[in-house]
């Protein structure tokens, strides 16, 4: 019981969410969690009927028949119900309490990682809809943007514990309308931003890696003992030099698909690879390009026209690369997307046909490729992750929705928990909305009114289509 | 000793006068708070050149002391606020208007001019003291509700520079300054105008890299200084410079973060550059009160808890739970943290109506918190943390004279800070608690006939807003034809502002907060036995009020 004290003190979320529901799975003894009788979408071994799941210290211990625990384990039984690995999004912004440092046109010194915020609800809205991972991308204001983290929707936990240890370091490149765009300037006498044209963006990243190559060699030089005096360490340049090295994935924000092969070319002269084409819209126009090179591509389902270089965009796209070899995934770069990612999987079942478990794949596996966290989690394998999402239905029928999230075979969503929550929450709602400390100045002490209306960055209109510019 | 001797005690307050400027005070039949040790129920305190010469049950006044009658009041050590901008002068060059005022301008840009390879907001070298007035009088308001000493620093930048810590009396900053400089005080903010960092996420590199150059500058210097000899000489460079002791861990660093989340990566940040920090608000800082343990990290805790704010709209979505708790917790943080053993100290959080400091603690205590840790955490503890606990914090011989005597509960609504000693000299406060019916005028001040209305005294007042009725309260002192005093309600507590008396009634200017900005309102009224009424102009129009005299 001295566990749950100390979370107490800690979390108070998580806190709340124990006690008040009387649901101590993140107290619960991590050993053994049998999922029963499930119909199991691996995402790599096609689909398994009536079989059961044994997860064992957070990773797939067994899949067969008639599993059977330890005493202490946690059973589910999961009759009637589909199971599919943890849904991994390649592209999103979500708990970040800061996307774009738009203020230079290399960033590469920001870290995604010092802005985490645990405590965004949107991180349990992602698992109400099957999210485990995600790649947490600096936005797109800039040619050369921050560094990514990828992470797990740990919510409840302190932030130390969402990175994925092992997941190679990534970073944030954009070229196109984006980066062009937030050049503008909009006071008299403010000095423009460079660069303001698509040739400028590809021209800061070739300074850029020019440079870190120079300082890579700086380096070089002082190991070597050629130089007296240690060179400067410099934040912005050691991500790229990463980059030449290999050791840091590239996530190529773009649309037109002459910027995309434009980058790789670049990337094939300084010796690298892009490890993502983000968005890609154009992509099918260069997909034997694209394969040969081994990038992967992540890209919306059938979303489209929300500006002028989204307009070559087709459904088709991801058929179409999937048909050439390319490692597609679909990603959200929305927080609201990101809750249904399984419909956007279903779609390229309808666009040309893409097999079920291809389809799958690109919210699971190939993510998980792209990010480099295949080893771990992305599918239903015995030795990986116990990133487990179980739902009602086939995951890509409309009607399907999750039961149950769990990373590393702890539970994180549970719909019948939840459920029980709302009661106990607007309970806890309404008696802190009558403290004084928390009364409306001069209302006479009523909660204020709900207005009819969301906020803006809740809807999905064609002007925030993009992420709203991220 | 060449003064004459006014001690006029107050039958009906037990309140002190005190007139002339003296060398050695005496306090006595006091309650004394030692801090330090247990409470004296009744005795002495003797303060001698700035210094507390004694104290105890048995220690005497001298012949030469002004000797205060202490009876039912008590001694504190003088209150310390753990982290103000108190007597700042703002750095922002006024517009200029005419030739006068262009070069007042010029003068005060070159003032603020310099050669750092920084922007305005990454420059650590900046010196709280550089900005600080010296002057009785500016301090009089914060020395009235209780306190003798603060920490003083600028609220902007990043860097918001190098704090002081400061009594709150005399004439000149030097003699001011206890102890300068402090810390360097930093804000996860940004720097406007489009220049980098202009993002959370560049405040974050920005502050790496430079403390990665200065680690650099500094080895370099070293390298420099052992052999120049065929070495390119490393820059001199100030900014970079003013982080050596920070790097050195010979200055620690307040990082202003209230939320978890923002004491979470001040903590890292500290960590990855071993740096000695201190959390400044620190309001969810119970939430990691095992890392700050963890790391010895002291918190100035603000007593400016959050509340949902006047500019709330009726068509505001509702609060997020988060946000609901986060208010509801807050008075608990305290205890919290004396519970898990971290080191703190009140600080009044930018809170404007500095009597909330007291009250708030004493919300504090009402959730669990020690009396005498609410009293420690804005004395003694205060001291220690900041460095300067052999010389304040608590009352004992030796001592900094700063005293603070309050008559009723400190923590409780009767309190009244009767006196302040700041470095030994007496200051009176001008208090509401005296009943123009008493008749007496203070000493010193010519009393003429009565040609004044009799308007002092605490009233409850409603103002008749359209739609609705504010209520509040109007405390009003009257000295012949000077008011001063102060007006309460839900948008705050304003200090009276050219308060006058007429042979009819009163009239009087404040300053109110709503909906976010700072809105002038003129106050006219008049006393009529108990009753108060009168209009209150405000550019939105003209309102009336009524009300009662509290008994």
């Amino acid at each position: 019981m001295s566990g749950i004290a100390m979370k107490v003190n800690r979390f108070g979320l998580v806190a709340f969410f124990i006690i008040a529901t009387g649901v101590s799975f993140h107290a619960q003894t991590r050993n053994e969690v049998l999922i029963k009788n499930a119909t199991v979408l691996t995402a790599v071994r096609g689909t398994l009927e009536n079989t059961d799941i044994l997860i064992r210290d957070g990773k797939i211990a067994k899949i067969g028949k008639s599993l059977s625990a330890g005493s202490g384990a946690k059973i589910i039984d999961a009759t009637g119900k589909f199971v599919t690995p943890g849904i991994i999004d390649a592209h999103s912004h979500t708990m970040m309490d800061a996307i774009n440092e738009g203020t230079l046109s290399v960033t590469s010194m920001t870290r995604i990682r010092d802005v985490l915020n645990p405590t965004d609800i949107a991180i349990y809205r992602a698992l109400a809809g099957g999210v485990t991972s995600a790649n947490l991308l600096h936005g797109s204001a800039n040619p050369i943007g921050g560094q990514s983290t990828t992470v797990k929707f740990k919510f409840g936990k302190p932030i130390e514990d969402f990175p994925i240890p092992d997941a190679p370091p990534g970073i944030k490149f954009a070229m196109g309308e984006n980066p062009k765009r937030s050049s503008q300037t909009f006071q008299p006498g403010q000095t423009p931003r460079y660069p303001r044209t698509r040739m400028g963006t590809l021209e800061v990243i070739r300074d850029a890696f020019v440079r870190a190559r120079d300082y890579k060699q700086a380096w070089n030089d002082y190991r070597a003992k050629k130089t007296r005096i240690p060179p400067r360490r410099d934040i912005e340049l050691e991500p790229l030099v990463e980059v030449l090295e290999g050791k840091r994935l590239v996530h190529a924000h773009g649309y037109r698909s002459d910027e995309h092969l434009n980058l790789m070319l670049l990337a094939d002269e300084f010796g690298f690879r892009v490890a993502t084409l983000q968005h890609g819209l154009e992509a099918y126009k260069i997909a034997p390009e694209i394969a040969k090179r081994g990038t992967g591509v992540s890209i919306f389902a059938d979303f489209w026209g929300y500006k002028l270089e989204a307009y070559d965009s087709i459904p088709y796209n991801g058929y179409i690369l999937w048909k050439n070899g390319v490692v597609v995934s679909i990603n959200s770069d929305s927080d609201e997307r990101m809750r249904r990612l399984n419909l956007d999987a279903a779609k390229m079942m309808k666009y040309g046909g893409v097999p079920e478990e291809d389809s799958l794949k690109m919210i699971t596996l190939n993510p998980a490729k792209q990010l480099g966290i295949d080893k771990r989690t992305g599918s239903i394998e015995q030795g990986k992750d116990g990133d487990i999402v179980i739902w009602t239905a086939h995951p890509f029928s409309v009607y399907s929705r999750v039961d149950m999230t769990m990373i590393e075979g702890e539970v994180y969503f549970d719909r019948a928990t939840d459920i029980q929550r709302r009661a106990e929450i607007a309970k806890e709602r309404e008696a802190l909305e009558k403290l004084d400390i928390n009364k409306a100045p001069g209302s006479g002490g009523t909660p204020p009114r709900i207005p009819a209306e969301k906020r803006i960055e809740e809807r999905d209109d064609a002007e925030y289509g993009d992420g709203d510019n991220r | 000793m060449k003064f004459k001797f006014a001690l006029l005690a107050f039958a009906a307050t037990g309140l002190l006068a005190v007139s002339i400027d003296a060398q050695s005070y005496a306090i006595t039949n006091a309650r004394i708070v030692l801090v330090s040790g247990p409470t004296i129920e009744k005795g002495t305190v003797v303060v001698r050149d700035g210094l507390i010469a004694a104290v105890g049950v048995d220690a005497k006044a001298p012949n030469d002391a002004q000797v205060f009658d202490g009876t039912g009041l008590t001694v504190y050590p003088g209150f310390i606020d753990a982290l103000t901008n108190v007597g700042m002068q703002t750095r922002t060059p006024a517009a200029p208007t005419g030739a006068a005022g262009a070069a007042a301008a010029s003068v005060q840009q070159s003032a603020t001019q310099t050669n750092s390879n920084y922007p305005a907001g990454l420059r650590p070298e900046l010196i709280a003291m550089d900005d600080l007035r010296g002057g009785d009088a500016q301090f009089e308001s914060v020395r009235n509700a209780g306190f003798t000493t603060v920490v003083t620093v600028g609220r902007t930048g990043i860097f918001n520079g190098r704090s002081a810590i400061i009594d709150l009396a005399g004439e000149s900053v030097s003699g001011m300054i206890v102890r300068e400089p402090f810390a360097e005080h930093v804000s996860f903010t940004t720097i406007g105008g489009g220049v980098y960092p202009g993002s959370l996420l560049g405040t974050f590199s920005a502050l790496r890299q430079m403390f990665l150059d200065a680690q650099r500058l500094q080895e370099l210097q070293k390298m420099y200084a052992a052999n120049p000899r065929g070495m390119k000489r490393p820059d001199a460079d100030q900014s970079l410079e003013a982080l050596f002791p920070i790097i050195n861990r010979q200055m620690p660093v307040v990082f202003n973060a209230n939320r978890e989340i923002e004491i979470v990566r001040a903590l890292d940040f500290a960590k990855e550059f071993n740096l000695k920090a201190i959390i400044g608000g620190g309001q969810e800082s119970w939430k990691v009160a095992d890392r700050l343990k963890a790391q010895d990290v002291p918190v100035l805790l603000s007593l400016n808890y959050p509340k949902r704010t006047a500019a709330a709209s009726s068509d505001a979505d509702p609060d997020s739970m988060d946000l609901l708790r986060f208010r509801a917790e807050t008075p608990k943080a305290a205890a919290k943290l004396q519970q898990a053993g971290v080191r703190f100290a009140f600080q009044s959080g930018g809170a404007t109506a500095l009597a909330e400091f007291f009250s708030n603690a004493g919300k504090a205590v009402e959730n669990g918190l020690s009396r005498d840790a609410a009293i420690r955490s804005m004395t003694l503890s205060s001291a220690e943390i900041l460095g300067v606990g052999d010389r304040l914090g608590s009352i004992e011989t030796g001592k900094i004279a700063n005293l603070t005597v309050v008559k009723g509960d400190l923590l409780g609504k009767d309190r009244v800070v009767s006196n302040v000693f700041v470095d030994g000299r007496p200051f009176e406060q001008k208090l509401a608690a005296e009943k123009p019916s008493a008749g007496r005028p203070p000493a010193g001040t010519t009393a003429p006939a009565a040609t004044f209305a009799q308007v002092g005294g605490n009233y409850a007042i409603t103002i008749e807003v359209p739609g609705q009725q504010l209520t509040g309260t109007l405390a009003l002192t009257q000295q012949a034809a000077v008011l001063t005093g102060s007006l309460q309600t839900q948008l705050g507590t304003s200090p009276l502002k050219d308060g006058k008396v007429t042979a009819e009634g009163f009239s009087f200017s404040a300053t109110v907060e709503f909906g976010g900005s700072q809105i002038e309102i003129n106050v006219k009224g008049t006393v009529t036995g108990n009753q108060v009424s009168g209009t209150i102009d405000s550019p939105q129009g003209t309102v009336p009020f009524s009300g009662t005299r509290n008994p």
